[in-house]
């Protein structure tokens, strides 16, 4: 069984009378990719900035590789390297400035790998921080935190202001961590990120971990959205298991659009063969679609997670 | 295409005013509490004609002059022409500020948070935004200016009239206004708030050294300085317009380069081009302190620079400040010139000492800013990737504790430095360095347990953190204008400037320096503690 790098239990943080974090208990292995998703305002930058020693929780403990994450913050934190969801930088720095700065403060060196990072993000470091765009400033984190030889790594929505192209490079620097057995916490809200990038996750609504577990245990929770057009009549498909927000399009005959269950998927195609299909779209499940399936079955959860 | 420019500009300057009624409500507050109740005071503090003849000497002294502007009502001397020569250039100075703050507030920082980028999203004019900051600036002084001659009318101080109230009421507003044009020109210019505001109070400082040398040799030439322009509406004596007109004037064709200036750029660009910067870190970069430093430098460098030239301007007027046989021939006549030099370099000691405490202030000021950043940079976002990183708080506070302190001893060092190298320039019999610089000795605790207690405020009560400038506001009131107030002593000694002796003209006392000294760092570590175990800001 690989060691436990971070271990969270029932961690609490209340500002003022608002309870920002109710219940939040996880963990990350050594050598993984935990994926924390989550709706905007769920309390992941809390939880992140509490592992941080930035904020002090209220309640519950955190530990990483085993210290306290108040008390030792800084013997922490010479084994951690961390992205913010907003990157905010000096305005009279230059990038190649902060880049340097960041890995000094670790210890660490520019070494040929921070240039072809440089490089392969495109970013110009002799430009002035106040000069950069978001997305600019989220590759001067990230070219900084690439660099670093850490332990443990922590994103916080890194790619929210990436183009795809960009975004790739994050993804493919992410797996070759992963393949150095490093143990990563990757915050976010895009499930296609999570979906290629890590072991286990953890969704967390209101303040709490209301599931923890593989993609493959998650799987089953997640719908597909499948449009498709077929020579034969398909009305009668709305009364199939499995099947949710069946809607026949008015304009073309034989085209409809439903969500289907992931467990229900080859039954589901299995009926749609004979029916001799036309064309076929499916939409892989969004958090979204996560979400509100959580919504609306919050008892079904609950049953399942016991 | 008119109507493009300007649209909503109307409904801004509401939004503006409403949003920024508290800082507004405190600055009228002070500035009219204080020229009211200082008003009602002056019937009872310069009641006797002997009262009057003492404090028209006092006035009449170039040292006061240097601080104060000249003293020019004829007799008989009513409590009103004192009051009015006493509180215009000191008053000139507060309104000034205070339209730095709210024209600076309101464009660059606004542009600098991008809120700016937002609100010219919509529907709004693209110099809308500027033109609702000036009229703002305009009602804020046009309110000091009305409930200032209000107040004067009220307390109907003798030798008082209804013109001579409202001239100097609306001669404030005008002054403020004008001075608020200055800082939205400043505002264009500067790439950032902290730049547009170090521009505006390097303006406001030449134009008052400018002033204090002028009126110290030739009255005449004041009308040059436009910071003078306040003492020529003659207040309570001939009463002259002129000078509104003139500021007016000046601040009409200010706005119309600043709109010009705003019309020409980008947002968020300032007019100077941004460089580009180094590719790699210097060596020096290296951790918390050089970073802070790095980022001060600047501001630093602008600071000591500025420090140093007003000691200079001060010290330079020493020899006519203690030229005391010119003044009065008969003195050394009967003194015999050796105790006419004694009497001389005693009005010079004291003169240094009351100029120390400005240098004591002011010098607080850049420290400040720099142990303020610890929590406004945070709630920037700048450090938050920082506190990742092997960085305790313990070596970040102290980063910029360092770099406040040596801000403030060197700021006070080179003021008082300045001013003893023209000052002993500047006299025929003069003192020595070493004996001016006991004011530095002297004053540099004080400097320090005011850091201290910004300290505290920083650790304690970081959202209200800006109440440490309660402290040098208050300080410099109590101790330039305490005096001409009649203050209780209690009153001066509120504050850490009033618990240093009148050096250099005493001896530094030992025991005060080391008591303070060891009080500043017992501060120091409270506001430690209260930091390193509190949640940080978040942006």
């Amino acid at each position: 069984m690989a060691n436990t790098v971070l271990e969270i239990r029932h961690l609490q943080k209340k500002f003022g009378k608002f309870q920002a974090l109710q219940d939040i208990t996880f963990d990350v292995k050594e050598g993984e990719v935990f994926g924390f998703i989550g709706p905007n305002g769920a309390g992941k930058s809390t939880t992140i900035r509490v592992l941080l020693g930035i904020l002090r929780g209220t309640g519950g403990q955190a530990t990483i590789f085993g210290q306290d994450v108040w008390r030792d913050s800084v013997k922490i934190h010479a084994r951690l390297a961390y992205v913010p969801g907003d990157v905010y930088l000096w305005p009279n720095l230059s990038g190649g400035e902060i880049i340097d700065l960041f890995l000094k403060l670790n210890q660490q060196k520019h070494t040929a790998k921070t240039d072809a990072l440089i490089k392969q993000f495109e970013l110009d470091p002799t430009k002035k921080a106040r000069t950069y765009s978001k997305g600019n400033r989220q590759k001067v984190a990230l070219i900084a935190v690439f660099s670093t030889n850490a332990d443990f790594y922590i994103f916080d929505e890194p790619t929210s202001g990436l183009d795809p192209l960009m975004e790739e490079i994050f993804q493919q620097n992410v797996l070759a961590l992963k393949k150095q057995g490093k143990s990563i916490l990757l915050s976010s809200h895009i499930l296609s990120e999570v979906e290629r990038m890590c072991d286990r996750i953890g969704i967390i609504r209101e303040g709490k971990i209301i599931e923890t577990g593989t993609l493959d245990e998650m799987r089953h929770l997640t719908r597909t959205v499948i449009t498709v057009k077929t020579k034969e009549d398909l009305a009668d498909f709305a009364q199939l298991p499995g099947i949710h927000n069946f809607k026949i399009d008015e304009r073309t005959t034989n085209k409809v659009s439903f969500a289907v269950d992931s467990e229900s998927i080859g039954a589901i195609m299995t009926a749609l063969a004979p029916r001799q299909i036309v064309s076929l779209q499916s939409t892989p499940p969004t958090l979204e679609d996560l979400f509100l399936r959580y919504y609306n079955h919050d008892q079904e959860v609950s049953d399942h997670a016991k | 295409m008119r109507n493009s420019q300007v649209s909503q500009s109307g409904y801004l300057t509401r939004f503006y005013l409403r949003r920024d009624w508290l800082p507004i409500g405190l600055w009228l507050l002070g500035i009219v509490g204080l020229m009211g109740a200082a008003a009602g005071k002056f019937d009872g503090i310069y009641g006797t004609q002997s009262a009057l003849a003492s404090i028209v000497t006092t006035l009449k002294s170039p040292a006061m002059v240097s601080l104060f502007g000249p003293f020019i009502a004829k007799p008989p001397y009513t409590p009103a022409a004192v009051y009015a020569a006493e509180m215009m250039v000191f008053m000139g100075l507060i309104v000034a500020m205070m339209s730095i703050y709210f024209a600076v507030r309101n464009t660059r920082t606004e542009e600098d948070n991008g809120i700016l980028e937002l609100v010219r999203a919509h529907a709004v004019g693209k110099q809308s935004p500027l033109i609702a900051a000036t009229l703002e600036l305009l009602i804020i002084n046009l309110m000091v200016g009305v409930l200032s001659a209000l107040a004067l009318q009220g307390a109907g101080m003798t030798g008082s009239d209804i013109t001579g109230d409202w001239l100097f009421g609306l001669g404030l507003a005008a002054f403020g206004f004008m001075f608020g044009t200055f800082s939205l020109l400043m505002s264009q210019l500067a790439s950032n708030s902290r730049g547009a505001t170090s521009l505006s109070y390097l303006v406001l400082g030449v134009l008052y050294i400018a002033r204090m040398l002028t009126d110290v040799q030739n009255t005449d030439n004041t009308w040059w300085t436009v910071y003078g322009w306040i003492e020529k509406l003659a207040i309570y004596g001939k009463n002259n317009w002129l000078p509104i007109v003139l500021m007016l004037l000046l601040a009409v064709l200010v706005l119309g380069v600043t709109f010009f200036a705003s019309a020409k750029r980008d947002v968020t660009a300032g007019l100077l081009p941004n460089r580009p910067g180094r590719q790699r870190a210097s060596r020096l970069l290296a951790g918390p302190f050089s970073l802070v430093f790095r980022l001060e430098r600047t501001s630093l460098i602008i600071w000591l620079i500025g420090l140093f030239v007003l000691g200079v301007s001060y010290g330079s007027i020493f020899g006519t400040v203690g030229d005391l046989m010119k003044a009065n021939p008969v003195m050394a006549k009967v003194l015999g010139t050796a105790a006419v030099n004694v009497a001389n370099r005693t009005v010079i000691l004291n003169f240094a000492a009351t100029l120390a405490i400005i240098f004591a202030v002011v010098g607080s000021i850049p420290a400040m800013i720099t142990l303020l950043k610890l929590n406004s940079d945070e709630r920037k976002g700048w450090l938050e990737q920082i506190h990742a990183k092997q960085v305790s708080r313990a070596r970040l506070y102290s980063s910029y504790v360092a770099v406040a302190l040596i801000n403030g001893i060197m700021a006070l060092f080179l003021g008082v430095l300045g001013m003893a190298i023209s000052g002993t320039a500047s006299m025929t019999h003069p003192l020595t360095i070493t004996r001016i610089l006991r004011a530095f000795v002297g004053y540099l605790p004080a400097v320090l347990v005011v850091l201290g207690i910004t300290a505290v405020l920083v650790g304690l009560l970081p959202r209200l953190q800006a109440l440490s400038w309660v402290v040098p506001i208050y300080g410099v009131f109590s101790l330039y204008l305490g005096g001409l107030f009649d203050l209780p002593k209690w009153a001066k000694q509120l504050t850490p400037y009033g618990w240093v002796n009148r050096v250099p003209l005493s001896e530094i006392q030992w025991g005060t320096f080391w008591w303070m000294t060891g009080l500043a760092a017992v501060l120091l570590l409270i506001g430690y503690y209260c930091y390193a175990h509190r949640d940080l800001l978040e942006n």
